[in-house]
């Protein structure tokens, strides 16, 4: 017997991508030419697989403020929020986020895994209750693991299936929150977020929306998919990341309930971590800035979504999502034909993202795309050539 | 008694049929995961099933600590026990 004995399956499963080629499972990537290109493989390639929604990562704005940041406060803050690693700018970046927001708290975390560690943990305790959409990502359920509430999944987008079980706890359901996603990372698609604001106020209980991926992509200011609902005002608490639309890494949490505040003192992947790096903090106040203003950025995101969406449906491809966002998934019948896609997209030169089960909703396999306003009309015909070239040998 | 082991049962083997169509014959004794080789989407896809034929919420913290369909149905007797419909 061995420790590792437990891992064999996973190894099978990741043996079963195929030992030779570029390995579509943490493939590595040699270098970055720009937001939107890369080299795999000696090969320059178009990034369509980085959730780098507004391109942001390389805007020399948003690297000349990481770089100041960098020279002047060195490389770490090598300390917790609750001990040494406070500093003005995390302050001013929670400010910013509460005030992009009109909302009197936020709080930053180290990565956005810890955000949603963090709040989901500690915000249901031991007497609570956690609703979970059924398509959570790993960070939601861990959140779930790792605090004492009793945790109960409802079918994902389903607000009927939600509010069937909020019946069932009765008078308990003012002592539930429930966990929502803006978009869903996987199949790219969003939930009907008016519908399970009712059943949420029918029975008094909490909604916390995860806008990971839809932050910076949906809004007139880009805040989400709330923000674009003109449902702001009745979620209490959204959850983000700076590693995707704002390019850097981190999350963050915002309420209008002041009280959040007090998860400084209880949130342990919180309190037990090091503080993001300054530089992180500063590349993000900077890129908060131009999300906020990015009209034109998101104008240029969703051309690209529409051109690309457009093409796919046009050569009949089943997506995971009917509305277009900056995720597109397609649904291929079995892992052989998602790898073979996956591989004749990137010797087209286009490098995307290969996810199977278990890491998959419903044991489907996919080939996601994620799209970016660093791509160019051009990448986009690119990418809609090779489609169409996979499609004519398929 | 009987009443509730055999709607217990019938709602377990009619979830099977319904999230795992894939599975021949149900062997209550066997370990979802390691025997039958379910991931933990399908399981949580099983317990959803499970939950609309009943009627009631199993907590995730359930799952961890259930291997077959046969500990998951004592579970289910017992929830059900403590609140009956």
């Amino acid at each position: 017997m061995s420790l590792f004995d437990k891992f064999s399956k996973l190894a099978g499963a990741r043996a079963s991508l195929g030992a030779e080629g570029t390995p579509p499972v943490a493939t590595p990537i040699e270098d970055i030419i720009s937001a939107a290109e890369g080299v795999i493989d000696g090969k320059r390639v178009i990034l369509a697989g980085t959730n780098n929604y507004l391109g942001l990562t390389l805007d020399p704005d948003v690297v000349h403020s990481a770089r100041q940041a960098l020279e002047h406060f060195g490389t770490g803050t090598t300390g917790s929020r609750m001990a040494n690693g406070s500093y003005h700018a995390h302050a001013a970046l929670e400010q910013e986020i509460g005030a992009a927001f009109g909302w009197p708290a936020a709080m930053v975390f180290s990565t956005g895994y810890q955000a949603n560690l963090a709040s989901i943990a500690t915000l249901a305790g031991k007497d609570d209750f956690l609703l979970l959409d059924s398509d959570s990502h790993a960070s939601i359920y861990d959140g779930a693991k790792l605090g004492n509430a009793q945790t109960v999944i409802f079918r994902h987008n389903d607000p009927e299936n939600l509010d069937r079980r909020l019946s069932r706890l009765g008078q308990d359901a003012t002592r539930a929150l429930i966990v929502v996603e803006g978009l869903y990372s996987m199949l790219g698609d969003q939930p009907p977020l008016a519908e399970f604001i009712e059943v949420k106020k029918r029975h008094n209980a909490w909604l916390l929306l995860d806008e990971a991926h839809s932050f910076g992509v949906f809004g007139e200011n880009g805040l989400g998919l709330a923000e674009q609902a003109g449902l702001l005002g009745e979620i209490d608490f959204i959850v983000g990341t700076f590693s995707k639309s704002l390019g850097g890494i981190g999350g963050f949490c915002t309420s209008p309930h002041a009280e959040l505040e007090l998860l400084r003192l209880a949130a342990r992947p919180y309190i037990f971590t090091a503080s993001p790096s300054p530089s992180v903090i500063a590349s993000t106040r900077t890129a908060l800035s131009k999300v906020t203003a990015g009209a034109d950025l998101r104008s240029r995101l969703w051309d690209n979504i529409n051109r690309l969406y457009r093409a796919l449906q046009t050569y009949g491809y089943r997506l995971g999502s009917d509305k277009p966002g900056p995720v597109a998934a397609i649904i291929l019948p079995d892992r052989e034909s998602a790898l073979a896609h996956w591989r004749g997209l990137l010797a087209n030169g286009i490098y995307t993202n290969l996810m199977v089960p278990p890491a998959t909703p419903k044991g489907l396999n996919l080939l996601r795309i994620s799209l970016s306003a660093a791509h160019t009309p051009e990448h986009i015909d690119r990418i809609v050539e090779a489609f169409g070239q996979l499609r004519k040998a398929a | 008694m009987t009443n509730h082991n055999d709607r217990i049962d019938q709602a377990i083997r009619n979830a099977v049929e319904t999230a795992l169509p894939q599975i021949n014959g149900i062997d209550f004794d066997a370990a979802l995961t390691s025997d039958i080789g379910l991931d933990s989407v399908q399981v949580m896809d099983l317990v959803m099933e499970i939950e609309d034929e009943l009627d009631i919420s199993v907590p995730v913290e359930v799952l961890a600590e259930v291997q077959t369909l046969n500990q998951l149905g004592e579970r289910l007797r017992s929830m059900i026990k403590d609140n009956p419909a």
